[in-house]
């Protein structure tokens, strides 16, 4: 293990919270996925936070779509689109797995994720978490009758609070194809909004 | 930030930082490690009609469009308007934190089914399954004057690590 890797332990948090704190450029791969960890990781539990009820789950997805960024970050380019889409792009992956298996009966998670315990102030932060994002899963819901894509583009904007061309970059679309959708999709919705009025 | 969020940190760097804190990363001001290039697209000749050719494509040539697709149901739709596109497709889904990379079959002909087709996986692959798309409905078309002139269909795809494991042996390779 690295020296970097071994200073962040849990019983030296100070030194992993002056490393954040210092505003430098980050001086190797690990720091600069630090810096990209805590400008998504908020965002990330809340994209969960709207789809799962459990605050396991919800630590879990969160868990495994990082460990699986770590791993390919070597080989993510910043020049071809934001750290913000991509990781949007991987959670996506992560929670359709995750569909596929509950639906199979398998564990759906089986690296860190699956083997983190969480102590109960977390499991409380998590549950307040699904609890703030339940305005986001009513929108969700409304959206339900949309098709998958129409929902995506709505979510990853209006929600999660991508740019338009971050968002495409995420579900692998032109620029001009998703606005055509979130347009398409934001009249959708409001039409709908107007005719229960 | 949340303790969650702090503790999950910790835990990512001390169980995965070693492996990342000394990789080579692509951006600004940083060289990029050339990947191993199999061969290159756009300069292939082609066997003669009715043979099929094995096209291994894992980077190179620019631009035709793509589009590369989650499905609701977990599985990956890769549509390429022309053969020419699969590097970038390939770029696409390493972009995307899917590690799997598609190696093409094309034969002469029209397709005889339209639509996408389902790729195999290597061995030790277990990525989600993916669909390729060639044009709209299966079928490439090559003017005249072009290298590989004619018409092509998808024959076959397979898929491999996007560690380059399983392109060798390719039709081409070397």
């Amino acid at each position: 293990m690295s020296t970097e890797a071994r200073a962040l332990t849990r019983q030296d948090r100070p030194v992993a919270a002056r490393a954040r704190s210092r505003g430098r450029p980050p001086s190797s791969p690990l720091e600069e996925f630090e810096q990209v960890y805590l400008r998504n990781v908020d965002v990330l539990m809340g994209y969960f936070a709207r789809r799962c009820r459990d605050p396991h789950t919800v630590a879990d997805l969160t868990s495994e779509t990082f460990v699986r960024a770590m791993d390919g970050f070597a080989r993510f380019d910043p020049r071809r689109g934001s750290d913000r889409a991509w990781l949007f792009g991987i959670a996506a992956h992560v929670f359709a797995r995750h569909c596929e298996q509950s639906a199979g009966g398998r564990d759906a998670v089986a690296r860190l994720g699956g083997h983190r315990t969480l102590g109960m102030d977390e499991i409380e932060e998590l549950a307040e978490r699904i609890d703030a994002e339940r305005e986001g899963a009513a929108l969700m819901q409304r959206c339900a009758r949309l098709p998958s894509v129409e929902r995506a583009a709505i979510e990853l904007v209006d929600l999660d609070g991508l740019s338009p061309k971050e968002a495409a970059q995420a579900l692998g679309v032109s620029g001009v194809a998703f606005r055509k959708r979130l347009s398409r999709a934001r009249s959708r919705l409001r039409k709908e909004h107007e005719s229960n009025d | 930030m949340t303790k969650f969020a702090d503790n999950l940190w910790i835990d990512l760097a001390r169980e995965h930082g070693a492996a990342l804190a000394h990789a080579d990363r692509p951006g600004p001001g940083r060289a990029r490690r050339p990947r191993p290039r199999v061969l290159a697209g756009s300069t292939l000749a082609l066997a003669g009609a009715g043979a099929a050719l094995g096209v291994a494509l894992t980077a190179g040539a620019s631009t035709p469009a793509f589009a590369v697709t989650m499905t609701g149901h977990g599985s990956v739709l890769v549509t390429i308007s022309q053969t020419q596109a699969l590097p970038q497709a390939n770029a696409k889904l390493t972009a995307m934190g899917i590690h799997e990379q598609i190696t093409i079959d094309m034969a002469s002909g029209a397709a005889a089914v339209s639509g996408a087709v389902t790729c195999t996986p290597a061995p030790g692959v277990s990525g989600p399954p993916v669909k390729v798309l060639i044009g709209t409905n299966g079928t490439e078309v090559i003017s005249s004057g072009n290298t590989g002139a004619g018409t092509w269909h998808l024959a076959a795809c397979q898929i491999t690590g996007d560690n380059g494991s399983g392109n060798s042996g390719n039709t081409g390779a070397g």
